[in-house]
């Protein structure tokens, strides 16, 4: 077989970012959004990418909901909030005279690590205190349900559709932050009915779209990452 | 990591032993007041002060380091330069030094 043209070029070393690599490293979380509403049409087509997006044995069991009605909106923070209330009430050691709290909060980092990470913990704190929003006045909210019967880990699924999705709204100048506080309306009785959500379903996660207050876009500092790098000569070195 | 580390989960009351936040510093000359950075931080550790300046909040600021009040910053005043860390059961395992993204 002879060498054919192919539409995309390898880069030389050291040669500038390619516009995808732009996308990608130039893309931060928004929680500044404008009152303006998307386009449907550009939501349509940001659901579009997701469609094309590569999926454990071809099984694209993802479901999308899109919600754009302000009102709602405002009633599904108000149900993750009032989650985060009592959440809170429950395990924050950190408020003045919690410190009797800390064995019931460490309890739970024990048993659910993921969910009572510190992070989201702290994050927790905030959205109850009503120092953080939820989905930071966004107009436009796309949840992210996966399938449990599909082939594989629904998560790592809609994690690619998602990042489809949040890339290409990106590349249209359009802001995005991943949600995942959203879970809680998945086992909220009266929300489970408004949305939808039933077996096989299951809420993973949400992203908040519109367009961004001020320019977030930019390049910043990250942790490098150890990778164990097994050579070809049989050497082993650790890159960062 | 140790068995003790894995027993041991980290507590927000011990700050700086079990816990190191993210940390910015920002240049007060070049800071307008916009209040830009405030509204993007995902751990409410920035505000406005009265006298139209940016700081982070006193106590206890919950900064993940993750960047983005840099990166929104009109004036480029912000910097950041202490990344969240834990130190016992939640820690961050093989990490090098922060860079900016690099052209290999």
């Amino acid at each position: 077989m002879g060498e054919e043209e192919t539409k995309f070029k390898p880069p030389e070393s050291g040669a500038d970012f390619n516009l995808v690599e732009d996308v990608i490293y130039g893309r931060r979380s928004v929680r500044y959004y404008k009152k303006k509403q998307v386009p449907e049409y550009m939501v349509r087509r940001i659901l579009e990418t997701a469609r094309f997006a590569p999926s454990a044995g071809n099984g694209q069991t993802w479901k999308f909901i899109v919600a754009r009605d302000k009102k709602m909106i405002d009633e599904m923070s108000e149900a993750v909030i009032n989650v985060c209330k009592r959440a809170k009430k429950f395990a924050d050691y950190i408020e003045p005279g919690g410190e009797k709290k800390e064995w019931r909060a460490k309890m739970l980092m024990r048993r659910m690590p993921n969910m009572f990470h510190p992070i989201p913990f702290g994050a927790m704190k905030f959205i109850a205190e009503g120092k953080l929003g939820v989905w930071h006045g966004a107009p436009t909210v796309i949840l992210l349900l996966g399938d449990k019967r599909c082939p594989g880990d629904p998560a790592i699924d809609i994690g690619i559709a998602g990042q489809n999705m949040v890339l290409t709204a990106h590349s249209y100048g359009l802001g995005t932050c991943w949600v995942s506080f959203a879970t809680p309306l998945g086992m909220n009785r009266k929300w489970k009915k408004v949305l939808g959500i039933r077996y096989p379903y299951k809420l993973v996660t949400s992203i908040a779209l519109g367009y961004p207050r001020g320019n977030p876009d930019g390049y910043v500092k990250r942790e490098t990452q150890a990778v164990d790098w097994f050579s070809e000569d049989g050497t082993f070195k650790v890159v960062y | 990591m140790t068995r003790k580390d894995r027993r041991h989960i980290e507590s927000f009351l011990s700050v700086g032993e079990d816990v190191t936040l993210g940390m910015v510093i920002i240049d007060q000359d070049k800071c307008k007041g916009c209040g830009f950075c405030a509204a993007a931080c995902a751990a409410a550790a920035l505000e406005i002060t009265a006298d139209k300046k940016c700081r982070m909040v006193e106590e206890m600021p919950f900064c993940i380091s993750c960047g983005d009040c840099v990166a929104i910053c009109p004036e480029d005043a912000i910097e950041l330069t202490e990344f969240i860390q834990f130190h016992r059961f939640f820690r961050y395992l093989d990490r090098g030094e922060p860079e900016q993204p690099r052209k290999f």
